[in-house]
Order: C-alpha cells, then structure tokens, then sequence
C-alpha cells in the first residue's frame, strides 16, 4: 500500500516537473529579457504625451481667454475648522445670494467641530466630499499638498483669478506652492504668531523684580516671588506644547532666549541653524551646549520653579488665569497676551499680564507664515474653475466677503469708528454670529479686516514687532514654515526618534535625572540606536535644498 | 484506495501552485514598459514570469499600485490553496480525521481543490483586468494555470461523486439539504449577515493598506504597494517589552477582574435584605460612568508631589513625600486597580444575570439536604457560572494584544519616566501614529500584528478547549 | 414577576439561619458595603465639583463637599436649553431604536448559532467573532458608511453601526444555553413546534436576566456613544447627547491650543466643573431608569414553571 502511494507520489512529481519545465522556460530578469531583445531605450509612456497634449489646451485655451462659462449653477461645499455658528442657515443664505449673482455658485459651509478634528480633516480630503477647504501648516498643508490632495493653481489663478492674483501676491503664492505648483491662496492679513514669556506685572512691580527678558532675569524674577511667597506656584510646565521633534518639555522653551532655533522657529532632530545662515546646520544634542543647559534645567527644577510630577500633568489651560502660576513660557503668542489681559480684568483683582517677546531677547522675529491660514482645492473637486472663482470672491470681494466674516450688518454687527461692534453682545444677547463666526480666518483681507476693539492693543504689538523684523537678514519673513519633510524613506527611525524624546529627552528636560551627564549620554546613545543620523543626514539634506530653493543663505 | 489516488491529484494541484512555477507571463515588454512607465533602470527588478507569491513584487517594483489588491487575493487564495491541500494529503497518509467514514476527509479534499479551482480562475480574471486596464497584452496566464483548472474542478466533482456515497451510508447531509431542513434559522441570520457585511467585513477589505504607502494621488486603491515597509516600526520599537506589558497586563485584568466580578456577583445575589441587594449593586455600577478623562485629573490631584492628597496625609503625619510620578514602581498596582474599580461592577452584572438563570428548586433541594452556603455556592452557583466564565475568558484572550488605551493613555500620558513598567502597544502605536499623521498604513499594521498574534492565540486556546469540552468552545 | 419575588422572601423566613449562614452574610456586607463606597466615592467628588467655582477647583482641588456652592457649570452647560433637550431627544432615539432592532437581532442570532442541528452553527460563531479580532480600520469603515452607503449626515450612520458586536453574539449564546436545556426544545419539536414558536414561546420567557443584561449593555452603548455624531453629524439638530457635551468641552480646549497658531477669540468656559457636571448630566436619566433593568439582575426566576 505504502509503497504503492510513494510511487504514485513519485510518478505525479515527475508529471509536475514536465509541467514546471514549461512554466518556467520564460522566467528571467526584464532587463536580461530587453537586452536580449536589443532594446536600448523605453519610450517614454504615452500618457504623458496625453498631458502635454491637455497643457497645450490649456495653453491655447489660455491664450483666447474665453470668460468662464458660468451658464450652470455649481453647488460647492467649503469645509472649515471648528463648529458652526447658531445662525449658520442665515448668513449662508444671505452669501449665497450674492455669489448666485456674481459667480453662479452656491457654497454650503461644512464644520469640522473641535471633537478629533485632526482625523475628520483627513477623512474628508480622503473622501474627497468638500470642494473648497481650509489649510494650515498645522493641519500638515505641506504634506498633503506634496502627496496631491489638492488641486494645483497656477494656471487657474491666470485665466480665472487675476484679481485673486493680484490681491494675495507673487511673494505669498510661492510660499504656498510644492514644487512650484502653488496649491493654496493664504490670507492677506499679517500677523505675528512669534513666541514668549507671559509673567505677572503686578507681582514683578510689588516685589521690585526684573522684567523677565533672559533667562538670568526670569530665575531671578521667579525666586524673587517664591521668596516673598513660598505658596505661591511658578510655572505650570507640562509637555503640552512639546509634542514634535523639537523639545521634550515644556520649560526648554526658556532657552529661546539664547538660542533663537529652540521651538517653533527652529529645525527638527536636534538639530539648528542660525537665521543668519539658515543653510548652515550645526548640532545641538551632541554639544558641550545641551548639556550645559540640561544642568541648568535641573538646577531649575531642584529650585523647585515647577512640580515634580509635571510630566503627567496634562491640565495647565487655566492656571494662569487662576493665578496657580506666575509665568508661562510655552507657546504664548501676542495673542494669549491679549486674552489675558482681558481674562485679569475679568477677574478684577488687580492682576497685570505682561510679555515679552522671545525675539526682542534673540532678535529673530517675523510675521507667520503665508500657510498659516489659507484655503485649497480638494483634488476631485465638482468644478475647480468655478471653485476658484468663488474664493476670489469671497475674499477680494469686500461685500462678499464682509458677509462671511461678520455676518449681517445690522443684524449681527455694525462699524463704529471703523471698528467692529457685535450688536448682540452689546445688547446682551446671545450671539448667534460672532466675529469670524465660519472660522474662516483663511478669508481675512488684510486692506478691508474690520479690526475688533482687542485689535487695537494687538497691532501696537505687531508694528513693535515688525520694527524689529525690518532689521533682521531676511526682513519679516518667515523662512521655516514653509519647509516640510518628505520622511517616507525614514519614517521607522523617525518615529523611534520621537519615542526616545518622549522617554528620554523630556525627563532630562523637565529636570527629573539625578546625573545629567549619566542621563545625557543615555539619552545620546539611545538616539543612536534609534537612528538620528539616517534623520538628521536625510533632514538636513532637505533642508539645505529648501533653502536653496527659496534663495535662504 | 481511491482516496490515495485522489491525494496523488492533490499533491500535483500543490506542486503546481507552489512559487517555483509561472502562473503569469509578461510579454510585449517594450510596449508595456513604456504605457505603464517603467524606465531601464527599474526593468532591472522585474521579470518576465510570475507566480503568485512573487506577483506582489510585480506591483511594487512597477509601482503600479493599482494592481495590488488583486495581487494580494490571489497570494492569499494561493496560500490557503497549498495549506489546504497540504492539510488534505497529511490527513489521507496518515488516517486523520475519519470521523464518520470518510466524510472529513473528503469535506478537506473538497476544500483543497475548490481552492485551486478558485485560484485558478482568479489568475485569469487577473490577467484580463490588467490588460483591460493598460489597455493592451501586457500578461498572458502560463499553461499550467489551464491545467489547474481543469485538474482541480474534475478532482472536485469526483470527490463530490465520493461524498455523495458515504453520505447516504452515514445519513449525513450537506448544505442544500440542510438549508431545505432549517431554512428559517437561515432567514433569521439574514439581518445579521446584512449587517456584518456591512460594518465589518467588507472595511476589512482595507487591511491591504498595511502594504501601501497612501498619497492622494493615487487614492486609496492604487497608491504604491510598499511591502511590509510599515511594519519596519515594530523592528524599531522595544517589541519585547510592548508585548509583554500588554499581555501582563490583559491576562491580569482578565484573570483577577472575571475572579473578582464573580465574587461580587456572588455575594449580592446571596445578600438577602432587598434594599442593600440593589443599592450595593448599583452603586458598583456607577464607576462606569466616570470618564478616563475625568478619572485622570482625580488620580493626578491624589498622588501629586507637591499638593497630592496621599503626600498631604503623609506630610501630616510626619512621614517623607513620595514621588509617585517619577517611580515606575507603583503603577502597574496603580492601573491595575482603576481598571478593577471601573470593570467590576459592569463586568459582574453578566455573573448576577447567569446566577439568576438558576432554577432556585435546586437550592431548594440542597438546603433541605443540609447543604450551607459555601457549599452551595461550591456544588451549585459556581458550575452554572463556568461556562459563562469560560467563554468571556476565551472571549477575551482573542484581544490580549489589544490594550484599554485610554485608561494608560489618560492616567500615564506622555510621562516618559513610566514608560518602562506602563507603556504598552496601543500608547506606543498612538505616539507612532502622531509623527506620521498622514500615514493610514502604520495605523493599519499595527493592528494587523496585533489581530494575528491574538488570533493564534485564540484558534490555539480554542482548538485545546475544544478538544476537552466541545461546550465550551467559543467557535 | 411578583409571585416570584414572594417565593425568593420567603426563603429566610421558612429555614433558620445558621451560625454558618450568619457569619457568611456579615463577610458578605462588610465586603459589599466596601466595595460600593470605593466605587461612589469618586461619583461624590465629581458631583460636588460639578457645584463648585471653577477656579475654586483649581486652587483647592477636589472635596467631598461642594465649596463655593455655585450653578454655573450647570448653566453654562444649559445656556441653550433647545439645544441640549434636542440632544437627549436624539439620544433616547437612537437608543430606543437601536436596543430594540439590536436586541432583536442579537438574540435570533444567538438562538440560531445554540441550535445542535444547525450543522453550521460553528462556522457562523467563527464569522462573527472573528469580526472582533480583524478590522480594516477606521478610514474604510468611514468610507463605507459615508461615501459608499452616501449615509453621511443621515441618522441611520449614528445607530446602525452599533446595532450588534459580536461580544453580545457570544454572550447571548452562552444565555441561551444555560437557560434552555435541551430536553425542553426537543420535546417541543416533537410536538411540532417550528423555531419561531420555540423561539417566541420556550426561549424568550426564560431569557429575561440575559435579555437584561444584553439589552442594558447595548443601550448603555447608545447612551455613552459620541464617536458616531462625530463622524457623520453634519447638523447640530442630529448630534447625541455625549457629543453636544464632549465636543463643548474640545471646543474651548481645541480653541486654546489652536490660538498659538492663529489669532482668534478663544471661548471662556469653566473647564473643570463643566467636565465634572457632564458627567452628572450624562450619568443622571440612566440611574433613574436602572432600578427598572435592575429587578432581573437581583431577583431569581423559575425555570420550573417551564419544565411543567
């Protein structure tokens, strides 16, 4: 029996190798294939031909110029961050007329809620549902534009937007474009997103302290208070703000003061540049330098200037506010000034807020960057042309525009002075269309923004900040923002970089270790294992060219 | 004696089907390379024969994407074709699996070759949809593929011929029929086959993205395929350490949770005063409904350095602080705790619903024979309570790679020093996935590694389960 | 139900205790009455907070009592009063709706998959659970429902997706066949009972405590749910209960962390006490309605009744 199945088995393999011999006869490399065959060149594919061909179109088209043809009505959705206004349904409506007028087209506004808003922004540009979307260099605009999620402009921007054009300018665009393709039209409003040091002017002036503008001012006005007052909390530092490839823990944004590359103006991997000589990159982790302010960090922390459990506390929002802390040194921009000082007249207890620019300590400061706020074209959008149209029209039109900003005048809001003045707040009702109330920062119009009566105080600090700007290499440009890394051939090591900052780098920051050195060379040499030179080499080698590309030496 | 033959059959179906044979051959190399826009450089990659395992390198070195999850179906109806002939040809050497006659076997032979057949004719339909796609003869299937097909559905239909006898010896029955006896159980699965297919295995479909690196360009069908580039993080991470801390943990949570909820369960049932019964166990209940986010500021607000309740008792009565934030030590007893304090009282209402199922005359009866509670939780509650416990057991050890999240999410945070003692592989997948916000593959083969290594686990448990108590079985 | 409750009363009052039985019951309140206060003492915190001046919480941290007795959590959480009934309106609907079709289908499915003569009955155990094991992931999942099904914005997305999960399958099935012995079907299908009679007629009465306990966790499900209106709401109007309060609270967080990108008006809510009294919002309607789920957790039934 046995013995009878094992040849059979055998005779069957036998069958089975004739059959092999004549499905492998052909299996061979393609290019040993294409050499025997003598081929020594692949034509290049036909569909590009197919594309030079529809650019030659476009060309021509462009060159007659024909008006958009705007017979049909084009129904477009605008898909913006946040959550929708209670008179959404109004102000659309009164909108909506006015484009139907002017553009043919109507826009339906789509939020986004605040609830995990990162993931349904994806999801929509993947869906490819909304036509019109806001973009940011926070919600990764670099990337997605890179990886073709959005329409390209440039030829559009001729034949359909002039005006567009012409309003948001040559210098904006490019900064807003991958490869020269200009993906995004950004607002037209500059503002200064730069970072610095809230701390209590009350406390400083009672207790005679210094004005905290480097580091030895700002320990000297933290211990000064801890003196007078060993209750009271310093600083909430959390790693709330520290979440990149930049900084571990939220105190290191202190050295801003002495280095201007720290956080948000600054290269990724440890890694820095002067704004001098961008294209200039040197090492931060691995110097005498880091470990210097390590020590100082520690220092800090056994100061006892911030908690020993900061690393888990998540909940910092408020302490300010709630005079839980005399100073806050991560991510406040002008803008969190001004709300403070608004929150302490609030409070009515005599509290002052003051700040200090990082840049006015390191001299490095700009306005944001052009993709802070600006608006693309979903890829597979219904009619790209007309979707075009529409944004040039919402923004440059003032009437249009004023509309999506402020909503209806007389109802909503009214000028007075040349300042905006919500008449429902006024009259103490609730507000069912607040300033901006689509969340469409993407559509400010720098020459008509109506300012709001907090504007005031903020332009003080913009045009002190823009004095200061004009006297830097590069005047009021912000050269880093716009630089965004294709980490596709690296992303394992990147992503083991950023866990060993998490585990490493954010205690030593944070002043946790007992040995600095012992803990820098840990943290040195887990980088290793991690991989930072694959990153850093392949970062640096873009960013050199990023540099290049837009003439930053 | 015919069942050796038809194994011979097999053997040839499987010698076919393994990598060392084309299924696919590429021709017209010079026109297809130019359509699909391969240059010289990259021909130097490609072949011009193909067999299903190494299609897939077709699609990755060409970057023709779009090709992909065809290329996958066909590598995974080619892996299930050789495993099940394989099974088949073991079962039929050795004398497995003879159950009533030959039925088994001939219901694995069944499978062997509907498999072939399948893939055959899968590979055909391949061949036409690209060619359809590039729009010219850039693939034609080898002869064997013709030969399989033939081969496999003839071998088929014989072994149906085969069934067909053995059954009428055994009484036994195959689908037709039994859809004819019980067609109304049929009808009431409908919904849930509807509903099934909806959530659950039509997305799963999107398993192929843990292969791709997605662009917009492309979509989600035809961006690159990558190979197991996503997966390369699991090589970089500390896997050692993610695996067992999320395993420790699971079969703690399970183990002392499932214990603990049937103590519970036990006690309020036994507890005779009405208003105690209900209120105790409501109040066990509430936990539940206390958000992670929510328990995360309390716990903080207990074991802070500074102002934390548990340092202002011990500071009070002269002792030292205690860094609980900075000391590994004390979480895993930490989160074990918080987890059994949010779980137990939900958990335990499956245990007090199953003792209620019992039928008090069997108390009844024990209590007149002089049985006292312990003994009647012993002879009684708990043999009706195993299969329940068993099965939530089993139940359970399917996810034993899949961790609660937002419990060591919230009360650990990014809190590197703890990393070591509370990191597991859903917090560390989430802190991957925030450097990579674009990336739906990462995501995608984290979860794939974490599906395979629990469903070992579970086809394993559950196949030694079976095997002693089929009752138990959770499949 | 009532003749029931009689019988289990009655039990002390016709056996004297034992010293045996004694002493078990006093272990079993000690335990229990210490296991019910770990578990609400936390639930006090948070409703005390809920009463308590944000700031208040933030300088003091938590107490058993409220401090600085005040409603403005509460009010900032009401300030529109149309919005939020309308919230728990959805609420109730989609979880009214999807207990009951999910119920339904849950225990059908249970029922077919304990049937011995199914002879696929394990085949549909294995599809179902392996279901919980294997999953494309959430963006295909989104897809479906919402570029495939074209169900974005409908109610349908909000309640469908949780109708079933395979755990209450299994769960089901287990209640099944520890409550209907075999020998009962069996002498049914003698008699010519078809399986929807036996379904209906034998399964369904002595099925109350798992009915219960898989009805409770589906609608607790539906009550707790936020993700779906977060996913495919596109109107306020559609929103679930959980999500109109979550996304309130995301929204002032959010706006904090976006105004370091973007000069904009940051909303001023108390975050603290209104995280504490949503979950006093949330929480209250499903501990007034528990004591009616809770009779089939607490009190035995007769099987007996059946086998007769």
């Amino acid at each position: 029996m046995k013995k009878k199945l094992l040849s059979m088995l055998l005779s069957m393999t036998m069958v089975a190798g004739v059959v092999t011999g004549c499905g492998s006869a052909g299996t061979q490399s393609a290019a040993d294939q294409l050499e025997a065959e003598g081929v020594t060149e692949i034509p290049a594919a036909e569909e590009t031909k197919e594309e030079a061909a529809t650019d030659a179109a476009t060309e021509a088209e462009a060159q007659d110029a024909p008006a958009l043809d705007l017979s049909n009505q084009v129904d477009l959705v605008f898909y913006v961050m946040g959550d929708a206004p209670q008179d959404e349904e109004l102000v659309e409506n009164a909108l909506n007329e006015k484009l139907l007028e002017k553009c043919n087209a109507t826009v339906d506004m789509q939020f986004s809620t605040w609830t995990d808003f990162q993931q349904k922004y994806a999801n929509e540009i993947t869906a490819q549902s909304a036509d019109l979307i806001y973009i940011a260099n926070w919600l990764n605009f670099g990337q997605l534009a890179s990886s073709g999620a959005f329409e390209e402009l440039n030829d559009m921007l001729d034949t359909v937007a002039p005006e567009l054009k012409e309003t948001v300018g040559e210098g904006n665009l490019n900064m807003c474009s991958v490869d020269g393709k200009i993906y995004a039209i950004p607002n037209t409003w500059p503002e200064y997103v730069c970072n610095g040091v809230k701390y209590r002017e009350d406390l400083r002036a009672k207790y005679d302290l210094p004005v905290p503008d480097s580091l030895e001012n700002l320990e000297a006005y933290l211990l000064g208070i801890k003196e007078n007052d060993p209750s009271q909390g310093l600083l909430t530092v959390t790693t709330e703000e520290s979440q990149g490839l930049k900084t571990g823990f939220d105190a290191a944004w202190v050295l801003n003061y002495k280095y201007p590359w720290v956080s948000n103006n600054g290269l990724d991997y440890g890694l820095a540049a002067n704004y001098d000589t961008p294209s200039d990159v040197y090492d931060y982790w691995y110097s005498d330098d880091f470990v210097d302010d390590m020590k100082m960090l520690k220092r800090w922390a056994d100061e006892g200037l911030w908690s020993k459990s900061a690393l888990s506390d998540t909940n910092n929002s408020d302490a300010y506010k709630n005079g839980l802390c005399v100073a806050e040194v991560a991510g406040q921009n002008p803008n969190k000034q001004i709300t403070a000082i608004a929150d302490f007249e609030n409070a009515g207890e005599g509290w002052e807020s003051g700040y200090v620019a990082y840049g006015e300590t390191n001299g490095v400061i700009y306005p944001g960057h052009a993709t802070q706020n600006g608006t693309a074209i979903v890829r597979g959008c219904k009619d790209p042309e007309r979707a075009l149209l529409v944004l040039q029209t919402m923004l440059c039109d003032e009437e249009v525009n004023s509309i999506v900003q402020y909503g209806i005048k007389g109802t909503h809001y009214d000028v007075e002075d040349g300042i905006y003045k919500n008449l429902q707040e006024a009259a103490g009702e609730t507000v069912t269309f607040a300033y901006e109330g689509f969340n469409t920062w993407n559509l400010r119009n720098g020459d008509t923004k109506l300012p709001q009566i907090t504007d005031v105080k903020l332009q003080e600090m913009f045009d002190k900040y823009a004095a200061l700007g004009e006297k830097t290499k590069f005047p009021n440009v912000n050269i880093y923002d716009g630089f965004s890394e294709n980490y596709d051939a690296y992303s394992a090591e990147r992503s083991a970089v950023s866990n060993v900052m998490r585990q490493y780098l954010a205690p030593l920051q944070a002043g946790l270790v007992d040995d600095v050195d012992a803990a820098v060379e840990e943290f040195r040499s887990k980088m290793k294992e991690a991989g930072i030179d694959v990153c850093r080499e392949e970062y640096t080698k873009q960013w050199v060219a990023y540099c290049e590309a837009y003439n930053y030496k | 004696m015919k069942n050796k033959w038809i194994s011979g059959v097999s053997a040839l179906c499987l010698i076919m089907t393994l990598p060392f044979i084309n299924w696919i051959k590429v021709v017209n190399l010079v026109a297809l390379f130019s359509k699909i826009g391969v240059t010289k450089e990259m021909a130097g990659d490609l072949l011009t024969g193909y067999n299903l395992f190494n299609l897939l390198s077709f699609v990755q070195y060409s970057r023709q994407g779009v090709l992909g999850l065809f290329a996958m179906v066909l590598l995974i109806l080619a892996v299930a074709a050789v495993y099940f002939n394989i099974a088949f040809i073991i079962r039929n050497v050795f004398g497995l699996g003879k159950g009533k006659g030959s039925l088994h076997l001939l219901a694995a032979g069944k499978l062997a070759f509907l498999f072939e057949f399948v893939t055959a004719l899968a590979t055909i339909i391949f061949v036409i949809f690209s060619n359809a796609r590039f729009g010219m003869t850039g693939f034609l299937p080898s002869a064997v593929v013709y030969i399989e097909l033939i081969v496999s559905a003839a071998a088929y239909i014989y072994i149906k011929v085969l069934e067909k006898k053995e059954r009428e010896i055994y009484r036994e029955h195959g689908l037709w029929v039994e859809f004819k006896r019980n067609w109304v159980l049929f009808v009431m699965l409908v919904p849930t086959f509807i509903y099934f297919m909806i959530n659950n295995y039509l997305p799963m479909l999107g398993v192929y993205f843990a292969f791709t690196s997605f662009n917009f360009r492309d979509g989600l069908w035809s961006s690159p395929f990558t190979g197991f580039k996503n997966f390369e993080f699991l090589v970089k991470a500390d896997l050692f350490r993610l695996t067992k801390n999320t395993v420790l943990y699971n079969l703690v949570f399970i183990g002392i949770g499932n214990i603990l909820q049937i103590i519970f369960a036990i006690l309020v049932s036994r507890v005779t005063v009405k208003w105690f019964k209900k209120t105790s166990q409501t109040l066990m209940f509430m936990p539940y409904f206390v958000s992670f986010v929510i328990l995360k500021v309390i716990v903080y607000n207990v074991f802070e350095y500074q102002y934390g309740l548990i340092n202002n008792i011990i500071t009070g009565m002269g002792g030292e602080r205690i860094d609980f934030y900075n000391n590994p030590a004390y979480w895993p007893l930490f989160i074990t705790f918080f987890y059994l304090w949010k779980n137990i009282g939900y958990g335990m209402v499956v245990y007090l619903a199953t003792i209620m199922g019992i039928d008090n005359e069997i108390y009844e009866a024990a209590k007149v024979d002089g049985a006292g509670d312990l003994q009647q939780i012993w002879y009684i509650t708990l043999p009706h309570i195993k299969p329940t416990f068993i099965i939530l057991l089993l139940y359970a050890l399917g996810g034993i790679m899949k961790g609660q999240f937002e419990l060591f999410y919230q009360l650990i945070g990014n809190n590197g020093v703890l990393f070591n003692a509370t990191d597991i592989f859903d917090t560390y997948v989430y802190r991957i996935t925030m450097t990579q916000p674009l990336s739906i593959g990462l995501g995608t083969a984290a979860g794939l590694y974490q599906s395979l290594f629990g469903f070992l686990i579970i086809v394993l448990v559950n196949y030694v389960v079976k095997k002693k108590n089929p009752e138990y079985a959770l499949f | 139900m009532a003749k029931d409750l009689d019988y289990e009363q009655s039990v002390p009052k016709t056996i004297k205790k034992s010293t045996g039985t004694k002493v078990f019951e006093t272990v079993a309140y000690i335990l229990l009455s210490l296991g019910a206060i770990i578990c609400v003492l936390p639930f006090i915190i948070i409703v005390s907070g809920s009463f308590t001046d944000n700031s208040t919480i933030l300088t003091q941290g938590y107490s058993l009592l409220p401090r600085d007795f005040t409603f403005s959590a509460y009010q900032t959480i009401f300030k529109s009063p149309k919005d939020i009934l309308q919230a728990y309106k959805m609420t109730l609907y989609y979880t009214v709706v999807g207990t009951g079709l999910g119920l339904m289908m849950i225990t059908l499915t249970g029922y077919v998959i304990s049937r011995k003569e199914f002879k696929y009955r394990n085949t549909v155990s294995f599809l179902i659970y392996f279901t919980s094991i294997f999953g494309g992931g959430m963006i295909p999942w989104y897809l479906m429902y919402a570029n495939v099904l074209g169900l974005k914005g409908s109610t349908l997305a909000i309640w469908f997706p949780a109708l079933m999960s395979p755990f209450l399958v299994i769960l089901m099935r287990t209640f099944i066949v520890g409550a209907v012995p075999d020998a009962i079907t069996e002498s049914a299908k003698i008699d010519g009972a078809g399986h929807f009679t036996i379904f209906f007629r034998i399964v369904l009465p002595v099925l109350k405590p798992g009915l219960a306990t898989v009805g409770l966790f589906l609608a607790l499900g539906y009550w707790n749910d936020w993700y779906r209106s977060s996913m495919f709401s596109t109107n306020s109007s559609t929103w679930q209960l959980q999500f109109y309060l979550y996304d309130l609270l995301n929204a002032t967080t959010a706006m904090k962390q976006m105004a370091s990108n973007v000069s904009m008006k940051t909303a001023d809510l108390p975050t603290e006490s209104v995280k504490l009294a949503m979950a006093v919002v949330a929480t209250g309607p499903v501990l007034l309605f528990y004591p009616f789920v809770q009779r089939f957790f607490v009190s035995g039934i007769t099987v007996g009744a059946v086998k007769g």
